[in-house]
């Protein structure tokens, strides 16, 4: 009977431990709160911005004893789900890194603070942002959700010593051009990087498609979703096509546009005729590791990675810009990231004080020494193009498409993570071999009817 | 005196086995298993050379067989004795796995989880194997349907119960729903209690002895083969369990080894992973559970191999 009540005591003591945690008090996420001490929650994705705004919440700290900062990484594969889950379950974050393909399905849902009043009461000066870059944040309904911090652009990075040995020079890769018919020089440096396993190149009689061993050009997959930002929106923008019709927060798509199609269906010629791994290969392997394997010659891709591809050992790489298409510019997406606060916050005072911190030029100086993104400052972007380029990596091919009109903005819109969705599975069938690029227009059809029905 | 014999029983042997000669079968047979050994093992050793390399040129490379430029610097920023730019300089980034916190959560969490399903399943196998009362195999046949239901069914619901209870990201979220009982536990048990001979527990009746103490000193040492077997599954499974964790305790204090890998494994999108610290710290990950199965493995076959009551 000893053991028996043993046993008894044991599992009652289990279950009445569980019982102090029953009773644990949360602040309600509906009302929020303008408490201006305690500990803001900030939630980012990217590892290696980290120890430079750890480096800004130390610094805040020091001269804000009454608020604790406690970052937290989040993978992105993870993010976005992560944030749903918590904003469902009043457990969100304080101030987290925003995205313009997202903020949209926030604002919709009164999810986060508009801060037109707040910059008008405490600054910042919006003209030290980067052009453009504090646009993105201005929602739909006229309200500002976001204060930028960087900014992105896409260009090229390639294998310096493959291209010699192909007889290509860097003048030829600084200059390349495009144009959805043949390809353009691009196609033909794609052509001539790529190498069978018999050694015979992409240019020349008896290459094997089917047996290739350095692909001309390396793709990030899933191929682009919607956006297509670093893998054909350089492309498609040559044409004068644009995602929507307005750059941002548009409600009508031009998936169906014969110019988004074309240069999607050449896009996929390369598969074929082996200048592009098949999808096969691609899942699943990042661009700069086939890339260091030997595997890819030519990687299209964000300025946000200079420092992993920078980081690579064994290889000598260089960058290049987008190539210029038939109307004689190039294009470029660009994109800013920027911090928001939750509605829901119970100290939105210090929350702000932390954000205006972190797009104040001392902490965004910090993120610039650190080598990894562009600052959206304006007087940051020196620093910033310094530090990266001591990884021996040129930025420049990246930022020019600001300092010459050719970047276009990322496409927010609403519905954004149900058009991600849509195009996802869609251009992954196409690029899969499963269906040609004119079933895009159906895809088309359904990314607008989630406008018209509301 | 009841006394339980867990012991494989005895089976003949032909005088050719006895002898131990080498028959074209057993080579075969010895062939086959070698290589299903191999092929199991491989992953692990790829592992293993994967963390003992140096991430920054770990893809220069991809088919080497042994380690790429050997480190144990993957194996040093998992358990935090790499400093920043020790990391940065093999290829690691700026996030750190707080290991050892991690560890505690997840040993926490499957021990709870274990030691209350195996508890609650008990009674409830109990119940459902020797005692009789009205519509006992209808509520048994409802108990098995819940088996059919997919777990992902009752995430959601089980989310805004923890939320509503203001649970999220406690220990308290991350344990109850797998707390009480699983009906695969209760399945489980009652299985091994029907085969329980009737006459001693008839016999423990006459003694006086009630269903409590019936339970608890006749049917619980008689199964302890079972049981245990029970616990190892439990707790493996509970030590895998992801996406529960991730949805309530995802806060740093509380996160499991299975979520911080997953954070871990996805940083920044289309950005190089830390595959040799990936690797390591799963391989690291995978050892409770390894020592688990070397402590209690025999205790797993002898219970397959129940022979009952003498």
């Amino acid at each position: 009977m000893k053991r028996t009540r043993r046993l008894t005591v044991i599992a009652t003591a289990v279950l009445l431990a569980l019982v102090p945690a029953c009773a644990v008090e949360r602040p309600p996420a509906e009302s929020g709160g303008w408490d201006d001490t305690g500990e803001v929650t900030y939630w980012m994705w990217d590892a290696n911005q980290l120890p430079a705004y750890q480096q800004c919440a130390t610094d805040f700290e020091a001269s804000n004893p009454d608020i604790d900062i406690a970052i937290e990484q989040v993978g992105w594969d993870y993010y976005w789900g992560r944030m749903l889950s918590s904003f469902v379950a009043n457990s969100a974050p304080d101030v987290f890194v925003n995205h313009t393909s997202k903020y949209g399905d926030y604002t919709s849902r009164g999810l986060i603070e508009p801060l037109d009043e707040l910059i008008a009461r405490d600054g910042p000066d919006l003209s030290q942002f980067v052009e453009g870059t504090g646009d993105l944040w201005v929602g739909d309904d006229g309200k500002r959700y976001g204060l930028p911090k960087d900014f992105d652009a896409v260009g090229i990075f390639y294998n310096a010593t493959m291209i010699q040995d192909a007889g290509i020079t860097p003048e030829q890769m600084q200059n390349l051009t495009w144009n959805p018919q043949d390809g353009g020089t691009y196609e033909d440096v794609l052509a001539r990087l790529s190498v069978d396993v018999n050694g015979v190149r992409g240019d020349e009689p008896g290459f094997d498609p089917r047996n290739v061993a350095t692909y001309g050009l390396g793709i990030s997959y899933p191929p682009g979703g919607a956006s297509g930002q670093t893998q054909w929106s350089f492309l498609t923008a040559t044409l004068g096509w644009s995602h929507t019709d307005k750059p941002l927060w548009g409600t009508r798509y031009n998936y169906d546009d014969p110019r988004f199609q074309d240069t999607i269906a050449w896009w996929r010629s390369l598969v074929d005729k082996g200048y592009m791994p098949p999808v096969e290969q691609a899942v699943g392997n990042e661009p700069s590791q086939l890339m260091q394997a030997g595997r890819v010659a030519v990687v299209t891709e964000g300025s946000w990675n200079i420092s992993t591809f920078a980081k690579l050992g064994g290889i000598e790489l260089a960058t290049a810009p987008t190539p210029i298409g038939p109307r004689g510019s190039r294009a470029a997406m660009t994109n800013s990231l920027a911090d928001s606060i939750a509605a829901g916050s119970p100290n939105k005072g210090a929350a702000w004080k932390w954000v205006r911190y972190l797009a104040s030029p001392e902490c965004q100086s910090v993120v610039a020494r650190g080598g990894v993104v562009v600052p959206a400052i304006a007087s940051v972007v020196p620093a910033a193009e310094a530090a990266i380029g001591a990884h021996g990596l040129d930025i420049t091919p990246f930022t020019r498409h600001l300092r010459e009109g050719t970047a276009f903005p990322y496409p927010a819109a609403q519905h954004a993570a149900d058009v991600e969705t849509i195009m996802e599975s869609a251009t992954e069938r196409v690029m899969g071999g499963s269906a040609d690029a004119s079933s895009l227009t159906a895809a088309n059809e359904e990314v607008n009817a989630l406008f018209t029905q509301g | 005196m009841v006394t339980v014999d867990t012991a494989v029983a005895p089976t003949s042997r032909t005088p050719g086995q006895e002898a131990g000669g080498l028959t074209p079968g057993r080579v075969l047979a010895w062939a086959c298993l070698i290589a299903i050994i191999a092929i199991t093992l491989f992953p692990f050793y790829w592992m293993l050379r994967t963390a003992l390399s140096n991430g920054t040129t770990l893809a220069t490379a991809g088919t080497s067989w042994l380690p790429v430029d050997f480190t144990w610097g993957a194996f040093r920023r998992v358990l935090g004795l790499a400093t920043l730019e020790e990391a940065q300089a093999e290829g690691g980034t700026g996030s750190a796995v707080d290991f050892w916190v991690y560890l505690r959560n997840s040993v926490l969490v499957a021990a709870l989880i274990t030691a209350g399903q195996v508890f609650f399943g008990a009674l409830a196998a109990y119940a459902f194997a020797r005692m009789k009362w009205p519509g006992r195999d209808a509520v048994f046949f409802v108990l098995l349907t819940a088996l059919m239901v997919p777990p992902i069914f009752t995430q959601l619901p089980n989310f805004l119960l923890m939320r509503d209870l203001g649970l999220v990201n406690t220990y308290a979220a991350l344990v109850l729903p797998f707390f009480f009982m699983t009906p695969f536990a209760v399945f489980f048990l009652r299985q091994f209690f029907l085969g329980i001979s009737r006459e001693i527990e008839e016999a423990a009746r006459l003694d006086g002895a009630g269903h409590v103490r019936t339970f608890f000193q006749l049917i619980i040492p008689m199964s302890w083969g079972p049981i245990t077997t029970l616990a190892l599954l439990q707790y493996v499974q509970a030590w895998n369990e992801y996406f529960w964790p991730l949805l309530v305790g995802s806060e740093r204090s509380v996160r499991t080894l299975t979520v911080a890998l997953g954070v871990f494994r996805s940083q920044t999108p289309q950005g190089s992973l830390d595959w040799p610290g990936l690797m390591a710290a799963t391989l690291i990950a995978a050892l409770p559970v390894l020592l688990l199965f070397i402590a209690f493995g025999r205790k797993i076959v002898d219970s397959i191999g129940f022979s009952g009551i003498k």
